[in-house]
């Protein structure tokens, strides 16, 4: 009987024991190439300017217990976070307003296509010149950078909301402004969260491609002056650093559709018989 | 995204109501719908009338693409008039508005609010005061049994559940007529059986105005007072039958002779309107 059983377990595949599933198996590769790294630094088999894990590790302990980290991190990410803030609220609110109101979205439209493929870091000088080369020039660059996936995101989530549920809105008599509020917004919200993920990603490259450029504080300025001096541990140590920033940022947005999108998320196959 | 909730009313042509000894709660006057499909001019509705008295269940049957759910979208006004005019309760429709309720066989629930939130909703755009709001919710959520999943989100509900919750929204609406377009029709046959029963109970308890429109005879014997049937496109008035069983009705209300007798003749009347849309339609 047992044989039986075994027999039976063989072929039927089993989702939940199968190796991709298991949780953690993400991290397998990863890890198998830093060990791979580690060991090839131990036996110096690595070039001057790639260097070992353990010595990033410690370069990097070192600069965050001398406080040197923080200062440039909290520089960065001041620019960064109102970067992201304004040019993604922007880009939400007019795109929301374009997938409400047709005169808007044709005023929008064709600037987007005109403008989103042009990389903003290409007139950066000119934009130096216009706002000088403090924190409102580099923060001008993300503002602009970043409308333009969270407003087409916005857009297309406001122009898919279903008719029936804005039939229902009406019938049950919502004002325009109701209707946009409660149900236009709520129901757009999947594809402005997508908006705001690309943003936010764009919003760290940004960060560090403009400090790259001109900067007197901030994580790309660490990364340029260690790249000058070759202390590569430390433009690793920098970069590490900006990895782990964006790693928490882009999971606490995820926590937060997961929250806010309690009921959308769901499964539609959840339901009961 | 709302041009198409907007109704063009034309000036009424002189449609004088003959004196009645009693004003029907809707009157639909020679209503005209026409539209352009692949360039081809298409009428959905030529010259339709219909007169619904208070506290009337009627069901509307009829070939597929005949214009019965279209006619109960230009009353719910969400699809433009092109001529002819709807009046209820004396007053002309234009738009759509709160006293005239939409039930969807999509059910059309927000996903992103609890049932207790979809029930509630059109409460608050209603602006009752919190306390009655609650109230009000609660009794209609005992009213269709789903008092227990006030918390659940729509996604988590079967569809017979979800078109219970579109129900007591419907309800808290608390319109003067109540517009079912095909609101079974994405339902099992069981479910749709149970949701029928329970239709016809709450119904009872209301005794609302309804115009239902169905592709199920079966449906519309069990729920109407009166049946209508429509001819193929453009949509008229091919039959209009009184349905006189007794309520509440049960489900057993099926076997009997009577009911049969009605179905044969729905049948009969459909067949010949589903034979002529299939034979114009046939190169």
């Amino acid at each position: 009987m047992t044989g039986q059983t075994a027999a039976l377990a063989e072929t039927m595949p089993e989702p939940k024991t199968a190796f991709a599933e298991r949780r953690g198996a993400g991290w397998l590769i990863p890890l198998a190439v830093l060990l791979a790294w580690e060991l090839c630094g131990q036996f110096g088999m690595l070039p001057r300017y790639i260097v070992a894990p353990s010595r990033i590790g410690a370069t990097w302990w070192g600069m965050l217990v001398s406080g040197e980290l923080t200062g440039h991190a909290a520089s960065s990410l001041f620019r960064q976070s109102l970067g992201l803030l304004i040019g993604a609220s922007c880009g939400t609110i007019v795109g929301v307003l374009a997938g409400v109101f047709a005169p808007i979205s044709r005023f929008y439209e064709p600037l987007v296509s005109l403008i989103y493929p042009v990389p903003k870091v290409a007139i950066l000088p000119l934009i130096f010149v216009w706002f000088g080369l403090g924190d409102l020039s580099k923060i001008v660059v993300m503002t602009i950078s970043i409308f333009f996936p969270t407003y087409i995101a916005a857009y297309h989530g406001a122009k898919s909301v279903q008719k029936i549920h804005i039939w229902t809105a009406l019938n049950a008599g919502a004002t325009r402004a109701r209707l946009i509020r409660q149900v236009v917004i709520p129901s757009a919200l999947p594809d402005i969260f997508n908006g705001w993920r690309i943003g936010l990603a764009l919003s760290f490259v940004l960060m560090v491609t403009t400090e790259l450029v001109v900067s007197t504080k901030g994580l790309g300025y660490v990364i340029a002056r260690a790249e000058e001096n070759l202390r590569f541990d430390r433009m690793y140590a920098a970069i590490l650093t900006i990895a782990i920033l964006g790693f928490c940022a882009d999971r606490l947005l995820l926590k937060l559709r997961g929250y806010l999108l309690v009921g959308q998320l769901m499964s539609k196959d959840s339901g009961h018989g | 995204m709302t041009e198409s909730a907007q109704v063009q009313p034309k000036t009424s042509a002189g449609a004088e109501a003959p004196q009645t000894a009693r004003e029907p709660l809707l009157r639909v006057d020679s209503l005209v719908k026409t539209f352009v499909r692949k360039g081809v001019r298409v009428t959905a509705l030529d010259g339709f009338n219909l007169t619904v008295d208070e506290g009337e269940f009627v069901a509307i049957v009829g070939p597929s693409g005949c214009g019965k759910s279209t006619f109960l979208h230009m009353l719910g006004g969400f699809e433009s008039v092109d001529g002819g005019t709807m009046t209820l309760n004396g007053r002309r429709v234009a738009g759509p508005g709160p006293d005239r309720g939409m039930l969807f066989q999509e059910y059309a629930l927000y996903p992103w609010r609890t049932v207790l939130g979809n029930v509630l909703w059109p409460l608050e755009v209603q602006n009752i005061p919190p306390a009655q709001r609650n109230t009000t919710a609660e009794r209609l959520l005992t009213l269709v049994g789903l008092t227990h999943f006030r918390n659940h989100y729509p996604n988590e509900l079967s569809g017979g559940m979800k078109q219970r919750v579109a129900l007591a929204r419907l309800l808290a609406l608390n319109p003067q007529i109540l517009l079912m377009d095909e609101p079974f029709g994405a339902l099992d046959a069981q479910n749709r059986e149970l949701l029928q029963e329970e239709l016809e109970r709450i119904w009872n308890t209301s005794r609302k105005t309804v115009l239902f429109v169905t592709h199920d005879i079966d449906e519309s014997i069990y729920l109407a007072d009166r049946v209508i049937v429509f001819t193929a496109r453009p949509g008229r008035i091919k039959a209009d039958i009184r349905i006189d069983l007794p309520r509440p009705r049960a489900m057993e209300i099926k076997k009997s002779a009577q009911y049969i007798e009605y179905r044969n003749r729905i049948w009969d009347l459909l067949r010949e309107e589903v034979l002529r849309a299939r034979s114009e339609h046939a190169p």
